[in-house]
């Protein structure tokens, strides 16, 4: 039986490892890419570690694109975007779940319903809307756009795991004397970290990943975003400079690795384990 | 830190943040009033045609410090969007750049000026007829000025034609396809006699095939489009099946041309090339050449084949243009822009940057359109060749290519479609397209 499970065991591992692989597989042949100079990218010769290490790509992002100042661009509404959207779900989504009324099937309907828009549909529409409060071709505009992008899946999500926290944990609280705001940020808020975690990095990639909107509402070259600047390494019929774009996909994906590394310890599960007696 | 009190925290960080968007972002509505700068979106993207577009521009706002240009990279892949949205909303790019087989559709929905009028007679006369013909209207106002042609043409490994015993064709003793075909068979080699081909004779870049399929049946006089009862309708006649058959032939008959082609780009295909996979490239863009010179593994020796002879050997072409939309409020200055960007000197240097042909008959004159070494003396003879397909200017074109064209083409050529078929689907299929634009146009 011990051998039979060490098998099962051995198994399940090497399965995660080959899927952690393949997951790792192409952000590996991407680091790889970005550093082999552009002969060898053409050569074909199929090898992850290049033959003549070059930091020729990472010179040319720098000096022919503004690569630093578009992920600054990228960040600043990404962060801001994902604040906004997380200081506006956490009561929105407690209210949802708590407060039982014959609005909450009609809001969570029109949130999913939201979701089903083609951006391409809204697009002229919102940039009308925004052009008549100046707000096109500013990083505010575009950060408002992002929230309300964000909003309504962050929304779903807490208020999900505000269903999931057992309501005997906040009347506890209520017999010891907390206040309903005491409640909510003291014992809710705390117990709601691994979901805030998972919203955060939801709509802080989803802005960091975001195209059509910046491409569309930012004219100034000085407020293009880091994904409008890593298309300009493509061209016509599908070709790339797969150089250049390697090394500045590898720059732009390092804000939400760190972001991940961050926030990885919200994930922690098991945290309402043992709070009720069921 | 407590729960609240990091609340508090973030709350005051999302506060500070939004304010300094504000700030940054609204910095342009506070300074020079919009539009100060003519913006021109351009669609250069190697890194030599860039630095050549932003030297150009800085060499104009040097000389015009009263109307300066501020230069907008746009992509390829994006810039269908971007003007659209751009023209519903006004809010457009001074001058852009694009393609005439586009343009010419965003003419006849009333989203640029008539440039007919503001070009002088020293750029009219000097720019090719056959470049105007690709921008010009069926009502004679014209969409933008061309100044890139783009044109197919045809690379060899010099080495494996040599010891194939294969004679180079040139531009006095062209091949015509059944001499490609020749060729293309005599270099197919199994090397390792295990039965599987190591080296094809040729590779065409199918992915996307309708441009290339469209533009070298001219050849064979094939024309695809038609107009009867003056309405555009396709047909898919003898002429317009002979390459289709050539080439499917080679792939599934000769087996000279690699079947992987199907799938893959042109561009895609330049690797296996450099490694000896194939030894000849069909239809693939001028601009090839590029990386050839560029990134070719020393000692690897190229050549260039001249237009290939059917009944003739032209072949169709479409420009690379640069346009003022309706709504630029700016169009007499942005006109003088164009003017000066797309001069004798600056259309030659944009040209040799992006390995393209230029527009201007006096460009091609120049020693630099000449070099052999570089293939450039093949190219530049091959314009002679180039004509407009009778499609520049049918409404839904664009459409039609990537939604009928392209799909049943690839089905054709993985053999899942006979020729008969492929001509009830496209006729069918395409009409069907078409007549939708032609009633919105009426």
């Amino acid at each position: 039986m011990k051998l039979h499970s060490r098998l099962i065991d051995a198994a399940t591992h090497a399965g995660l490892l080959l899927f952690a692989l393949f997951l790792v597989f192409p952000l590996i042949w991407m680091i790889g890419t970005s550093f082999k100079p552009t002969t060898e990218i053409y050569s074909g010769v199929v090898s992850v570690i290049p033959e003549a290490p070059s930091l020729d790509h990472y010179r040319t992002i720098f000096q022919e694109q503004s690569i630093f100042t578009s992920m600054l661009n990228s960040f600043y509404v990404g962060i801001a975007s994902t604040v906004i959207a997380i200081l506006i779900a956490l009561p929105g989504s407690y209210a949802l779940a708590r407060y039982s009324t014959r609005w909450n099937k009609i809001i969570l309907g029109w949130v999913l319903g939201s979701q089903i828009f083609p951006v391409i549909l809204v697009m002229i529409p919102l940039y009308i809307l925004l052009r008549s409060m100046m707000l096109t071709d500013s990083l505010l505009g575009l950060t408002l756009v992002y929230v309300v992008w964000a909003l309504p899946f962050v929304l779903w999500m807490l208020q999900g795991y505000v269903h999931s926290i057992p309501v005997e944990i906040e009347e506890a609280a209520s017999i010891d004397g907390a206040s309903r705001m005491q409640v909510i940020f003291r014992i809710v808020a705390p117990l709601l970290l691994p979901a805030v975690g998972a919203s955060v990095l939801f709509a802080f990639v989803s802005a960091w990943n975001e195209f059509f909107f910046a491409l569309v509402l930012m004219k100034d070259p000085g407020l293009m975003t880091v994904q409008v600047e890593l298309a300009r390494f493509t061209g016509m019929e599908g070709q790339a400079r797969t150089g250049p774009l390697a090394a500045a996909s590898v720059l732009a994906t390092v804000p939400s690795v760190i972001l991940f590394g961050f926030l990885q310890k919200w994930f922690s599960s098991g945290l309402l384990a043992g709070a009720v007696k069921n | 830190m407590n729960p609240a009190r990091r609340i508090g925290v973030v709350s005051v960080v999302a506060i500070v943040l939004v304010t300094a968007a504000y700030v940054i972002g609204s910095r342009q509505n506070s300074g020079e009033p919009v539009h100060a700068r003519l913006r021109f979106v351009s669609l250069a993207w190697q890194e030599r045609a860039l630095a050549v577009n932003r030297a150009i521009v800085a060499e104009w706002n040097a000389a015009h410090p009263e109307m300066p240009v501020e230069y907008v990279q746009g992509t390829w892949n994006s810039v269908h969007d971007y003007l659209i949205t751009s023209f519903e909303t006004g809010d457009v790019p001074d001058v852009f750049h694009y393609e005439s087989s586009v343009i010419i559709d965003f003419a006849m929905r009333g989203f640029l000026t008539d440039l007919g009028p503001m070009i002088d007679a020293e750029m009219k006369d000097d720019i090719l007829d056959v470049a105007w013909a690709s921008v010009r209207q069926p009502d004679g106002s014209v969409a933008g000025v061309p100044f890139l042609m783009e044109s197919l043409i045809g690379l060899y490994n010099a080495d494996y034609m040599s010891r194939a015993g294969i004679v180079s064709p040139t531009l006095n003793d062209p091949w015509s396809w059944d001499d490609l075909r020749d060729a293309a068979k005599r270099m197919t080699l199994d090397t390792s006699g295990d039965g599987t081909i190591d080296r094809w004779g040729a590779a065409i870049g199918l992915r996307n095939c309708a441009n290339i399929m469209m533009n070298l049946s001219i050849g064979f006089g094939g024309s695809f489009f038609r107009k009867e009862n003056d309405r555009y309708v396709v047909r898919v006649g003898d002429e317009e099946r002979k390459l289709l058959t050539t080439i499917y032939d080679m792939i599934h008959k000769d087996r000279s041309t690699s079947p992987t082609s199907i799938g893959q780009s042109g561009p895609a295909m330049i690797p296996g090339f450099f490694q000896g996979k194939y030894a000849m490239m069909v239809g693939i863009g001028a601009w090839s050449r590029q990386q050839l010179v560029e990134n070719a593994p020393k000692g690897f020796h190229w050549g260039v084949i001249p237009p290939i002879l059917a009944k003739t050997q032209e072949a169709g072409t479409s420009a690379q243009t640069l346009s003022i939309p309706v709504a630029s409020k700016r169009k007499s200055e942005a006109m003088a822009f164009i003017r000066f960007m797309l001069s004798r000197e600056n259309m030659a240097r944009l040209a040799q940057s992006d390995w393209m042909l230029p527009a201007r008959r006096s460009c091609l004159e120049t020693p630099e359109f000449r070099d052999p070494a570089t293939g450039w003396d093949i190219t530049t003879a091959s314009a002679k060749f180039l004509t407009t397909g009778t499609w520049m200017g049918a409404p839904g074109y664009v459409e039609w290519k990537s939604r009928v064209a392209n799909p049943v083409f690839q089905e054709y050529f993985s053999g899942r479609l006979s020729i008969d078929e492929v001509a009830v689907r496209i006729e069918e299929e395409s009409n069907t397209v078409l007549g939708r634009y032609q009633e919105r146009a009426r």
